[in-house]
């Protein structure tokens, strides 16, 4: 089988988003292993800035695991161990000078199941700016508006933001978790399965605002629904194995992909 | 590509369904246009009678693969060459009825030749009605098969078509100053003409769907096959 390990026609993505970096985040021959168990092999991928670009493939594909690498998180478990780089606006993620702290205040990170922490939505929105040791109200007022409005939640909660973030409905902890990513103004967002446990409305909302944040962050997503990288994403890359199987721009991966692999897992004929 | 079969047995079972119904209305309509041929050429008003009735059930069958191919939309959302194949299917069901009812069109002119003398320049038509049924089979076949390369061969043979169809009309035309008790007949064979021509256009979109369908080209309103 012929792996196509390139990046998205870059004609294409350079259409969508003429100003925009089509290798802001680059994956070199990355190997990633937990103890001695390989989970990614030789990935190769450029992901464009300022674009969606989903990572899809059955479980145990290595798509979160890849995603998860994108802000070291996988480092948390014991035994793991990588070869090959991954390089953000041409800056290696694993140089020995980089922190690993700095890293993840660029790169926020939104969890299948949302995780508000037990505060008031105010709160929430600030953690990591009261962490970073900003404590001037004004700042952090701006701060939680802006980071509301960006997660389309603003005019839903303005009246309760004293209020514990846990009285809010599943869809709207989800924004709020999304708002409390890019409080910071990461370069990245990294999202890993955002919409599996919200309903169909809570849904398109989360999916409307993966299209408005585009505008200001490179996105990269992890989902197991493949309507949903055909409404949001920009890029598609397939998993399979552990293998980056094709990646391309997702109309072509949807309607017309190169590998028969994808052609049998996105048509339902894996098995 | 050979593909296997999909895990979900009912989404599997719906797109063998559909296209069982796209092959069902393909021999139907084929069934009519021989019939109609048989109505024409042995002046059997029993046939063109048959055709005109079993366009009804072609017309049941457009409608039951549309909501067919609208039901595997909805509850399966199909992508790449699953989506290619239920649209294709839908529309090739399109092309199908529009050619029954050119085989009707035929079929009703037929009927109004029979009432009139027995005029032999009909079989002057018959190698239009030949390409024309062979044009129509094989885009069918090309469908049934996957077989572009059969496909592409109908949009330069529907060109054949076209230009037999305008000598056809042309020199019937010529025909009608020295035949005047006959230009009524010679009126019936150009429209008979003209339906086997159209029927040619419709073989021309379904094979230019079945390439859509099987290699994601569009070669419609160009003027190449490839």
């Amino acid at each position: 089988m012929q792996i196509s390990n390139e990046a998205p026609a870059k004609n294409t993505a350079e259409d969508r988003n003429p100003i925009g970096r089509p290798d802001f985040i680059s994956v070199k021959d990355f190997n990633f292993f937990y103890g001695k168990k390989q989970a990614l092999h030789e990935i190769n991928m450029d992901i464009p800035e300022r674009q969606v670009t989903a990572l899809i493939g059955p479980s145990g594909c290595g798509k979160s695991t890849l995603l998860r690498n994108f802000n070291r998180m996988n480092e948390l478990i014991d035994g793991v161990h990588h070869t090959g780089d991954i390089r953000i606006l041409g800056k290696s993620i694993f140089d020995k000078g980089v922190e690993v702290i700095s890293l993840r205040r660029s790169i926020g990170m939104v969890f299948q199941k949302s995780n508000p922490f037990p505060k008031s939505i105010y709160e929430n929105v600030v953690f990591a700016l009261r962490i970073s040791g900003i404590s001037k109200k004004s700042d952090l007022d701006e701060c939680v508006e802006r980071s509301l409005r960006g997660a389309a939640l603003w005019n839903e909660v303005k009246d309760r933001l004293h209020e514990s973030a846990l009285g809010l409905s599943g869809g709207q902890m989800q924004r709020l978790c999304i708002a409390r990513a890019i409080a910071n103004r990461p370069k990245v967002l990294l999202m890993d399965e955002p919409c599996s446990a919200l309903d169909p409305i809570a849904t398109v909302k989360v999916e409307e605002l993966i299209r408005e944040l585009k505008q200001q962050f490179t996105i990269v997503i992890v989902t197991h629904n493949m309507q949903q990288a055909t409404r949001c994403s920009d890029n598609t890359a397939f998993f399979y194995l552990g293998k980056l199987v094709e990646y391309a721009d997702t109309q072509k991966i949807f309607s017309n992909p190169s590998e028969k692999q994808t052609e049998d897992y996105i048509t339902g004929r894996f098995g | 590509m050979e593909s296997a079969r999909h895990i979900l047995t009912s989404f599997e079972d719906a797109l063998d369904n559909l296209r069982k119904d796209v092959l069902m209305m393909s021999s139907l309509a084929s069934r009519s246009l021989e019939n109609a041929r048989k109505g024409l050429f042995e002046r059997d008003e029993d046939w063109c009678n048959t055709v005109i009735a079993d366009d009804e059930e072609i017309d049941a069958l457009e409608i039951q693969i549309d909501s067919e191919g609208m039901e595997i939309m909805l509850r399966f959302h199909p992508f790449a060459s699953d989506l290619r194949n239920v649209i294709a299917a839908m529309k090739t069901s399109v092309n199908l009825e529009r050619a029954s009812d050119q085989s009707v069109g035929i079929a009703r002119r037929a009927r109004k030749l029979i009432a009139l003398p027995f005029m032999p320049a009909t079989a002057r038509i018959e190698p239009i009605f030949n390409l024309a049924s062979s044009v129509f089979n094989d885009a069918m076949k090309s469908y049934a098969d996957n077989d572009i390369e059969l496909s592409r061969t109908i949009k330069l043979r529907d060109k054949e078509l076209d230009e037999l169809n305008r000598d056809f009309a042309d020199n019937l035309t010529e025909l009608m100053p020295q035949n005047p008790e006959h230009i009524r007949a010679f009126l019936e064979l150009i429209f008979v003409a003209r339906c086997l021509e159209r029927i040619g256009d419709q073989a021309k979109n379904i094979a230019e769907d079945v390439i859509y369908a099987v290699s994601v080209k569009d070669i419609r309103h160009s003027n190449s096959a490839r």
